[in-house]
């Protein structure tokens, strides 16, 4: 361990420390007063400031002060956390959060930021309330930085002050005059008499007379008591506080009087004189460096730092770590870190076991028809176990949404600050346990979403005042385990899709014809279109044009799916539903047209066998099945992916009933189902490049590679021919390579 | 434990007499009021000033007891502890270890 | 025999500065990440000098040092207080509840070692 790589704990820390301090901030945003939380937060910022201060960050290390100081006076109730004071903290959170990056990645904050916060914290802990939108003022450069930095510079090692006053001649020395006398307290605190007097003796040559004449016989005596009190008399060229500084710990718990004498005075008493070796008494100041005014601090620090790197290489203490993980076992809830790249070694590992296993039972199955014998059973075991290993590994690398959710509300605060709305973000099942690999990846949509929700769905105050709705919007995001499957929704209570618009803009964009007839929910659903766009003017905030297709397809290639339900007047509800992992999916093994497919089991409604009753024809090349008394569309899946150039004959194949994320139902048609297992998901990107309709691939347990059917992307495609009747295939391959 | 007695009369001082200690050497040496007392001090590392207190207390009671109260043996840690903190026990020396 | 230090502090930062810092001036350390922890790890370990931190959770430095001071065993152990607080009010309470001495962080290596000589023997 170096310190670089503690660094490297501290910026994680950080991170762990800014979580927490956000979400304690929120917590008292929603009137929560426990004080434990506002201890939390004050800690938060207390141990990101200490740690700051280690590596010398002083920016970071000034910022966090003010800021700490300012919790402070919440803590100790002198300052009432209203909703305006934790503006200014939730700001300053910000701040802070951005600090840490720059600490990190280099760059800078805003000064006037910064800057501008700085005041009204300090006014903050001054007792002034915020007033709104505070005009900065022009400051004074100093800032508070100075007095706020935390004393880095102070090594502890005083220089001894050349100074002509108390240093005549070269080699001058001073005759103090010492005289202790310990209080009880002293001991008890853990502090010893015999210690002061051996770092006081270091310091001269000093003489010393022990005033025992308080000592009672031993029954009368206090064993705890003190009885003893010393006068010494030291030749040294220090000063008076070096002398001062040995009792810094014990001057409250004695009476110490430290005078400077004429040379000649110090020979009135009976004084012993101590040998200045006194080895036998510190053994371990030949060990350890040696005491402070010996060396210069630089050069014990250079010391100390090459020893780090020499045990470095012959690697950590064995002794210190067992005691360590003793020490560790000791603690409740215990947890680990472990790096990273080793789970997904693991997890990886484990794949390659599923595969593995699979390619071991089916050989094993070809091989012995009746199914019954030892083997066949053993097998089933290893399977059981297998799939219980995978999920107990992937449950290694889940984690709750909730850092995610967490940077949500700040999107929220700064994009609303910007567009001059007021509104707030509610979470709700933040605990809800994802693989770290999705968690990853659904930040961005997400930000994007949510900043979309800012800025289009929640109404400007005046508008929702207008409407008779509260003046602050509401934001919801909630995650929820559904059916092996991730829910996150996005809700807000804004205005609601402005359906004219939307399909007028549709219209326009040439993306439907003018004569389409579509449902709300087709409408709504419109704005995922690629290159969709509704915002009369383009916004910083919701860039250009770059909208919700973009999101769309980023779920979409996590193999995930999206959709959108809006009430006007009332808000939007943007649904996703997410695999928990990228790892793994359950799938059905299809044939088309002579490939082997996978089609993920989470999107298949039921398999059917059309029979030729209820296949309809539908204009030129649409063909719909009747179920239990309603159609739905055909697909020829063969067809969608050009394995096939005519359209195979329904009632020789299996039709797939999948649902899609707008709600509807597609039927899709593949030629045989060969069975169900779980797939150990290889990316095609990574590996090859992307398939239009295709998710990924795997590995079969013949050895083979098969691809996964990216279901949406294929249905996509089947509702641009239906939407555009006229436009045919041509139309559908374009927009299917357009989502995937 | 300050001590172990060994035999009657002497008393072994242990390795570390911390605050802890003192009353416990305390309780020891009441006990053996009114006989004579040799101290082996040759396993101290540490002694702390109460400790000291308390030894020193008790040669003054066995002074006034008319008893002998001597240190058979002293470590070096014992022996520069006490020269540190100004008391001089070489009065208390066993003739042998006088220097 | 190698010095044992007991350092208490929730911050995984410092917790490892301190091993650093400590391992390589050849102490032996153990760790505990509140004061809670510390008094658990306390029983058994038996240190020749503790290092605390006053803000954590669970179990404050102050809440940590009373328990040590009130423990038969261990109460003369020698505590330092590792704080950025460097106010009188802080160093008081620590008083107070029985610390030996403190330091002030950020703290650099060779002050940390002389403080824990200055209170060890």
């Amino acid at each position: 361990m170096d310190m670089n790589e503690i660094k490297e704990i501290f910026f994680q820390e950080c991170e762990e420390q800014l979580a927490e301090l956000e979400s304690g901030l929120l917590k008292l945003n929603d009137g929560d007063r426990d004080p434990e939380t506002v201890n939390a937060v004050f800690r938060a910022v207390h141990s990101i400031k200490g740690g700051a201060g280690a590596f010398g960050l002083d920016d970071l290390v000034s910022f966090a002060h003010v800021f700490e100081t300012t919790l402070d006076c919440v803590r100790s109730n002198k300052l009432e956390p209203n909703q305006d004071v934790l503006k200014v903290m939730l700001k300053s959170a910000d701040v802070l959060a951005d600090l840490v990056t720059c600490s990190r990645d280099g760059g800078s904050v805003e000064d006037s930021r910064t800057r501008g916060l700085v005041k009204e914290l300090e006014a903050l802990a001054k007792g002034e309330m915020p007033s709104g939108g505070a005009a900065e003022a022009p400051k004074p450069a100093a800032v508070a930085a100075p007095a706020a930095v935390a004393p880095t510079d102070d090594s502890g090692f005083q220089p001894i002050p050349f100074s002509f006053d108390d240093d005549f001649g070269g080699d001058d020395k001073t005759v103090f005059e010492v005289s202790f006398k310990p209080r009880r307290e002293l001991y008890s605190k853990g502090n010893e008499a015999a210690l002061l007097l051996r770092d006081l003796s270091r310091l001269g040559d000093m003489a010393i007379n022990c005033d025992t004449d308080a000592l009672p016989a031993l029954d009368a005596m206090d064993p705890e008591e003190t009885y003893f009190s010393w006068t010494i008399s030291i030749t040294t060229d220090k000063t008076e506080e070096d002398i001062r500084a040995v009792f810094e710990f014990a001057e409250w718990d004695c009476d110490l009087e430290v005078k400077e004498v004429a040379a000649e005075a110090a020979e009135e008493l009976p004084m012993v004189p101590v040998p200045f070796d006194l080895s036998a008494l510190d053994d371990e100041a030949a060990a350890a460096p040696a005491p402070a005014a010996e060396a210069p601090a630089e050069s014990k620090m250079a010391a100390a730092a090459a020893r780090v790197e020499k045990k470095e290489a012959a690697a950590a203490p064995a002794a210190a770590a067992a005691n360590n993980a003793a020490a560790a076992a000791n603690a409740a809830g215990q947890t680990i870190r472990v790096d990273l790249d080793r789970v997904d070694r693991l997890i990886n590992l484990v794949g390659e076991l599923v595969i593995n296993q699979a390619m071991l039972s089916q050989s094993v199955v070809e091989n012995d028809t009746n199914g019954t014998s030892a083997v066949n059973m053993g097998l089933e075991e290893l399977q059981q176990l297998t799939r219980e290993i995978q999920d107990s590994v992937m449950a290694i690398r889940a984690q709750p949404v909730k850092p995610v959710f967490q940077r949500m509300s700040r999107i929220v605060r700064e994009v609303a600050d910007m567009v001059g709305k007021s509104i707030r973000l509610v979470t709700e099942g933040e605990n809800t346990e994802v693989d770290k690999t999705v968690i990853d990846k659904i930040a961005e949509p997400l930000t994007h979403m949510i900043r979309n929700a800012v800025d289009h769905g929640i109404e400007s105050p005046e508008k929702r005042e207008a409407a008779g709705k509260d003046p602050e919007g509401t934001i919801k995001l909630s995650a929820k385990h559904r059916s092996g499957r991730i829910l996150i929704e996005l809700i807000d209570d804004g205005g609601g899709i402005n359906r004219e618009r939307v399909r007028q803009k549709a219209i326009d964009n040439d993306l439907i014809s003018p004569d389409a007839n579509l449902s709300d929910e087709e409408i709504d659903n419109l704005i995922f279109a690629p290159g969709f766009s509704t915002a009369d003017k383009i916004s910083d905030i919701s860039g250009r044009g770059v909208g919700m297709d973009v999101v769309k397809r980023s779920i979409q290639a996590l193999g995930g799916r999206i959709s959108i339900s809006s009430r006007p007047g009332l808000g939007s509800t943007f649904t996703m539903s997410l695999p928990l992992t990228l790892a793994v999916l359950d799938g059905m093994v299809v044939t088309v047209a002579g490939q082997t497919l996978v089609v993920p089991l989470t999107a298949i409604v039921e398999t059917l066998q059309p029979e030729a009753s209820a296949i309809h024809s539908f204009g030129a090349t649409q063909r719909l099945i009747s179920i239990r008394n309603s159609f739905c569309p055909l697909v020829d899946v063969g067809r969608i992916l050009n394995f096939r150039s005519t359209q195979a004959n329904p009632v020789e194949g299996v039709a797939l009933l999948v649902e899609s994320e707008g709600g509807g139902q597609r039927a899709l048609m593949v030629d045989a189902i060969q069975g169900q297992r779980q797939v150990v998901i290889k990316s095609l990107e990574a590996n090859y490049t992307h398939v239009p309709g295709i998710a990924a691939a795997t590995i079969l347990g013949d050895g083979r590679v098969a691809l996964i059917l990216d279901v949406d992307a294929v249905v996509g495609a089947s509702r641009g021919q239906s939407m555009k009747q006229d436009g045919g295939a041509l139309k559908a391959d374009v927009s299917l390579a357009a989502a995937g | 434990m300050a001590s172990k007695k060994a035999d009657k009369g002497s008393l072994k001082l242990v390795p570390i007499l911390d605050l802890n200690e003192a009353s416990v050497l305390h309780g020891q040496l009441t006990n053996m009021r009114g006989e004579d007392v040799k101290i082996d001090a040759s396993e101290v590392e540490r002694i702390g000033v109460q400790c000291v207190q308390v030894i020193l207390a008790a040669a003054k009671t066995w002074e006034a007891d008319s008893k002998n109260f001597v240190f058979e043996k002293v470590s070096e840690a014992f022996e520069k502890t006490m020269q540190l903190i100004g008391i001089d026990i070489e009065h208390l020396l066993a003739k042998e270890i006088r220097q | 025999m190698k010095k044992k230090v007991l350092t208490v502090d929730d911050s995984r930062t410092i917790r490892n500065m301190l091993l650093v810092t400590l391992n390589n001036a050849g102490f032996e350390t153990i760790q505990a990440e509140d004061g809670v922890e510390g008094l658990e790890v306390l029983e058994g370990c038996n240190p020749d000098v503790i290092v605390t931190d006053i803000n954590m959770p669970r179990l404050d430095g102050f809440g940590f040092i009373e328990g040590v001071r009130r423990n038969e065993k261990y109460r003369a152990i020698p505590i330092l207080v590792l704080t950025t607080e460097s106010d009188a009010e802080k160093k008081n309470r620590a008083r107070q509840a029985g610390a030996t001495g403190w330091i002030v962080k950020p703290f650099d290596p060779a002050k940390l070692i002389d403080a824990i000589e200055r209170v060890t023997a």
